[in-house]
């Protein structure tokens, strides 16, 4: 049991998490520990969250993929463009702008994947350019789009914001694939050796095509989740998205280096970002001191976790 | 007069108990064999040497004085170099700079001397007579061998008065290796201690004065040369007499592989039949272009002319996957860079090999998974607490077998493998043996690359012999010898 | 059987399913969370901004809060993302509404805030808006820069500068509502100037490398180009940078926003000939101000001004804009320390 919390980072963080949250509870028992607040940080960081799913999935795999926030801002800009602009009907503009999406992981998976462009430089170069064509399509962004596209994101079921149900059904869906299906399966043994897998029989370049196409798509749910949510499209949303995506992940037991991770930890590490901000704000930190105190929490929670791995393995 | 004591080291990590209680005396001016089966605890020893790892317990004398390595540096400071078995060059240096990584030849403002680096380079790889290696070269240019060779100048670049050598001639080739040898008995003459590690036997008895033995993380005793016979060494590091090589043939007259003049990068007209029950045999030099012909076969490598048949069907395959699902298997050469998952459970390792015999109604079972793996395990006598187990904590021997539980899964009909004993103890040798044999009885082809002679002409039905990429000669079991297949081999 | 058992469930979901009130601008709310029933207790004034540590705000919109904090001796709160991140600061918003400020003070970064503003208000939190208005929203005041304007007196001044013929180009953050109306202003001015040519419209990403970049690039590609606007903060010291290195200070004119000090040597040493300034001090001084005496109802109009639908301070505030050239540039500098 003692063994099973400290190799999964699910597990400690997850304690890690309540121990937190009941903290924040006792310094703050009026506003932190309420419905109200708790469904507000999931609202806030569910476009994060399914985000996030994609990009685990891209870091079991060994990559990872810097223009999701552009590719948010993109997705929510074309729907947002198709609907006002060109009076498309709503179902026709997101299909629209979720193919668009796809021709975006598409470019970035085949590059990568079949010409063997380094990730990271990919889709960095990615990042401006699907930027570029957000602020391009939109300008200062598209104001007052359709009742029935708002109500997408801003509908609630069971007195529960919408995009915290389609989070928990996007984490609950990809953690089914991801642990039982062969085709996901298939992420852990690329991540962990991509020429052995390449030499057992597994796909490697088109898998990691699917991979960037995946997290792309995911990119472009959040995007019109979001711009859904604001009830406008705006072309800067989700800036510095990428990098909060990925300290989550990584949070969430990801390695930079592949083979490890649980789609759940993309929402353990979200959540336990959220809750931190929640508590700054709570607590009026300035914001001057956010980026640095979360940065301080990074970096202690991934030493802790190695020291307590080398603590348990030097006591068996 | 004992240069290097360690007394009583013992040393235990999760599960193991790498070493307990080895005792270990080295004097000045000899050549001292360490033997001992993978995982018996000579790496644990070296890297103790190294500073890599502290003992939990015992002492270790240097020159009459009590040291405590702490780390590598330490070790450096105390004169113990090391030659590690897996190569520590970076390849995006030239060899100079590896030689003399850390220790750079620099002016008064600390910036590095160049030429300097180099004439001293020059200098000391002429000592080594490798002149053919030019010091500014980069590594990733050099062969395999050529690696090694600047990967002991680099240790020698320290001026060490111990060194230590962990499998030094696996890359290497005959001519290479009497190279070195003589080098280490120059040594010596200087009064250098030198810890020899290798599996090849025969080499320690050309070569050690004392040998060492090691089993299971115990001191098995120190002999001089003369007073040990080969037989009795293997007894006391395996603790069991090992049977010589039954040869017992199951050849079948059925084709079953057939390759037509078959062309590509480093090889060229390639053409040969494997029949059913065969255990044929690729010899040749490293580098020969034996690990190609085998890639392009199996699909990792795309061919530019010829055909390859299998079971009279053509094998037009782009990606191993088409292959596999045809019959074909490849063990790779290099075991954990290609063949393994090394972060990964036995479990994982092996079910990689066909998924979908884990699924149950539709969706992968990891229950499933784990008895197919747990079966596997048993049948390969794989050791190891569990299959949840990560294959890196294995020994090389239970790592190769990992491997070919991951292939018998998929029951292939041809199976290739790639130096399947490199690096690989006495006795798992002959167990992986022994999983070829069963195989060729069950009427499978295999195709065995290997350097290693005595097993080639042990177990094979015919012996292939590769040199520059062509067929340079065929030898059947009865009319093979070392001395035929090196003279076809080299010349 | 079990078919139904599903059929029930979904049904039940979607009699549960709430949909957003289709018309936003009439949610007007009278519950007891009324500001005029609500006891002040731990008074303290909440501002949510955006790119929280962008130098302007800072030097500017914060330092003038805090003072004002200061002055009137109750807590003052600065929070929202170090990032120029709308969504960001919405979800700081409406954590700080579950808080229950006292009043908040809420930077007008895109139209897209108006659902979160009108949550606030909702609430029963008072609400004032600075710098952009925000349509569509009920915040109780506004203060702030008609952008339009700023837009207007540049293209005035420019196309003066340049005697109305050239070529001329202008940079801002490109995605922004209140630079797209400036950039408006400015091409509604120069359509009346048929010889002057507008040879292109840049992102300088709020960052003075990127403007010095364009417009290096811009005065090699058109050596005669007669000026530049730039409508963000950094623009001006990036377009100067690139016209001192290139020899052409003064002859190539510069107007652009903004009056921190790095502006104003600039103005005075004749590279740059006009800045439209906000007056960004009093749009957070007076919001606060207007929070503080919606709470403390010190001018009191009616019996109840929720319910009357009114305000009790001035509903829209233009604060104008500062017009700085070398002739009043003096009267601007070391204004802090006076």
């Amino acid at each position: 049991m003692f063994q099973k919390i400290i190799e999964e980072r699910i597990y400690s963080l997850l304690i890690l998490l309540i121990m937190v949250c009941a903290t924040a509870s006792m310094v703050f028992p009026e506003t932190f520990p309420t419905f109200e607040n708790f469904s507000q940080i999931l609202l806030n960081l569910s476009i994060d969250t399914i985000v996030a799913v994609g990009m685990m999935m891209l870091l079991i795999s060994g990559s990872f993929d810097l223009s999701v926030g552009s590719v948010v801002a993109f997705a929510g800009c074309l729907a947002g463009l198709l609907m006002i602009t060109f009076q498309m009907p709503v179902p026709l503009a997101i299909c629209i702008a979720l193919m668009g999406s796809i021709v975006v992981g598409f470019i970035n998976g085949y590059l990568v994947a079949y010409k063997g462009i380094n990730p990271m430089i990919q889709t960095l170069a990615m990042m401006g350019i699907v930027r570029g064509a957000a602020l391009m399509l939109s300008g200062s962004g598209v104001q007052n789009l359709p009742y029935w596209f708002n109500a997408i994101g801003q509908s609630k079921l069971l007195g529960i914001q919408m995009p915290i149900w389609y989070m928990l059904f996007t984490v609950i869906v990809f953690t089914f694939l991801l642990n039982k299906t062969i085709l996901f399966r298939q992420f852990y043994y690329i991540g962990g050796n991509e020429k052995a897998a390449d030499l057992s029989g597994i796909r490697v370049k088109r898998m990691k095509m699917i991979g960037f196409v995946l997290t792309a798509t995911l990119a472009g749910v959040a995007g019109i989740l979001l711009s859904s949510r604001l009830g406008a499209a705006l072309p800067t949303m989700g800036r510095g998205l990428e990098l909060r995506v990925i300290t989550a992940v990584i949070l969430g037991g990801a390695s930079l280096s592949g083979g490890y991770g649980k789609i759940p930890g993309a929402l353990l590490g979200a959540l336990f970002m959220g809750i931190i901000a929640n508590i700054m704000v709570i607590s009026r930190v300035s914001g001057y001191w956010q980026e640095i105190i979360l940065g301080i929490i990074l970096i202690g929670t991934l030493w802790l976790d190695k020291a307590l791995q080398k603590k348990y393995s030097s006591l068996t | 007069m004992a240069h290097l004591k360690l007394d009583q080291i013992s040393k235990k990590f999760p599960g193991v108990k790498a070493l307990d209680g080895v005792c270990l005396t080295v004097f000045s001016g000899e050549i001292h064999a360490l033997c001992g089966e993978n995982g018996a605890g000579k790496s644990t020893l070296m890297n103790i040497l190294a500073g890599n790892l502290q003992p939990d317990e015992g002492t270790l004398i240097l020159n009459d004085k009590t040291e405590i390595i702490h780390n590598p540096h330490a070790a450096f400071d105390l004169g113990i170099s090391i030659v590690y078995q897996h190569l520590s060059l970076v390849d995006s240096l030239s060899v100079a700079e590896n030689i003399f990584a850390n220790q750079q030849p620099v002016n008064t403002f600390g910036v590095i001397q160049f030429n300097e680096l180099y004439t001293k380079t020059e200098s000391l790889l002429q000592q080594l007579q490798l002149t053919e290696i030019n010091p500014r070269t980069l590594v990733s240019r050099l062969s395999p061998a050529q690696k090694q060779m600047v990967e002991i100048a680099k240790a020698l670049a320290k001026k060490p008065s111990i060194l230590i050598l962990d499998e030094p001639t696996a890359s290497l080739t005959e001519k290479e290796t009497q190279a070195l040898f003589t080098i280490l008995k120059k040594l010596k003459d200087e009064g250098i201690s030198v810890i020899y590690i290798s599996h090849r036997l025969e080499e320690i008895f050309l070569l050690a004065d004392r040998i060492s033995i090691l089993k299971d993380g115990t001191y098995q005793g120190t002999f001089l040369k003369h007073d040990l016979k080969k037989d009795d060494l293997i007894k006391r590091m395996v603790g069991r007499e090992i049977n010589a090589l039954k040869i017992e043939s199951h050849l079948q007259e059925e084709v079953l592989l057939s390759v037509k003049n078959l062309s590509g990068n480093r090889f060229e007209n390639i053409s040969f039949q494997l029949h059913r029950g065969e255990i044929l045999g690729f010899a040749g030099l490293v580098g020969a272009g034996r690990t190609e012909i085998a890639r392009a076969i199996f699909g990792a490598d795309n061919f530019e002319t010829g055909e390859v048949m299998l079971e009279n069907q053509m094998l037009n395959v782009t990606h191993p996957s088409e292959s596999i699902s045809k019959g074909m298997a490849y063990v790779p050469e290099e075991r954990k860079a290609l063949g393994l998952f090394p972060e990964m459970t036995i479990q994982d390792n092996i079910i990689v090999g066909k998924l979908t015999n884990a699924l149950r109604g539709g969706f992968y079972n990891s229950e499933r998974a784990k008895e197919l793996a747990i079966d596997l395990k048993e049948k390969l006598r794989i050791v190891a607490p569990g299959v949840q187990q990560k294959v890196n904590n294995l020994s090389g021997g239970n790592q190769q077998k990992v491997v070919l539980a991951k292939w018998l899964l998929t029951n292939p009909e041809v199976l290739i493998v790639d130096e399947p004993t490199h690096g690989i103890d006495v006795g798992a040798k002959f167990e992986i043996y022994e999983i070829l044999k069963s195989l060729a009885a069950q009427g499978k082809g295999i195709v065995m690359i290997s350097s290693d002679l005595p097993e080639l002409l042990g177990i094979c039905d015919r012996i292939i012999v590769i040199k520059k990429g062509t067929i340079a000669g065929e030898l059947s079991h009865a009319e093979a010898t070392e001395e035929k297949i090196m003279a076809l081999a080299s010349n | 059987m079990r078919y139904r058992i599903v059929a029930l469930i979904a049904l039940f979901f979607l009699v549960r399913c709430e949909l957003p009130s289709k018309n936003e601008t009439t949610v007007v709310n009278e519950t007891n969370d009324d500001i005029q029933e609500k006891e002040i207790t731990n008074e303290e004034y909440v501002m949510v901004t955006t790119a929280v540590t962008m130098p302007m705000y800072m030097n500017r919109d914060q330092k003038a809060f805090i003072r004002w904090g200061k002055k009137m001796g109750v807590k003052i709160s600065i929070l929202g993302p170090v990032e120029w991140d709308v969504p960001a600061q919405i979800n700081v918003i409406e954590e700080v509404i579950g808080t229950n400020p006292t009043g908040l003070l809420i930077n007008g970064t895109d139209p897209a805030i108006a659902q979160v503003i009108n949550k606030a208000v909702a609430a029963g939190i008072p609400t004032v808006v600075y710098d952009s208005n925000i349509p569509n929203a009920n915040h109780h005041a506004f203060l702030g820069t008609d952008w339009y304007e700023i837009g207007i007196m540049q293209g005035e001044e420019m196309a003066k500068l340049i005697n109305g013929k050239g070529k001329i180009a202008y940079m801002g953050i490109l995605g922004m509502s209140n630079m797209e109306a400036g950039f408006r202003g400015l091409l509604d001015v120069l359509k009346k100037y048929p010889n002057i040519e507008v040879v292109g419209k840049f992102d300088s990403k709020a960052s003075v490398e990127e403007a010095a970049r364009i417009s290096a690039d811009l005065i090699s590609a058109y050596p005669d180009i007669a000026g530049i606007c730039g409508f963000d903060g950094p623009s001006g010291p990036g377009i100067s940078l690139a016209v001192k290195e290139a020899g052409k200070a003064g002859k190539i004119k510069i107007t652009t926003v903004d009056g921190e000090p790095e502006h104003l040597q600039l103005v005075e040493e004749g590279t740059i000939q006009l800045l439209a300034a906000q007056k960004r001090e009093l749009f957070t001084w007076y919001g606060a101000q207007f929070l503080y005496d919606m709470v403390h109802h010190t001018n009191r109009l009616s019996q109840n001004d929720s319910k009357a639908r009114i305000t009790s301070v001035p509903y829209h505030v233009n604060t104008g804009l500062l017009r700085i050239t070398k002739e009043n540039v003096h009267q601007f500098m070391n204004v802090q320390e006076k």
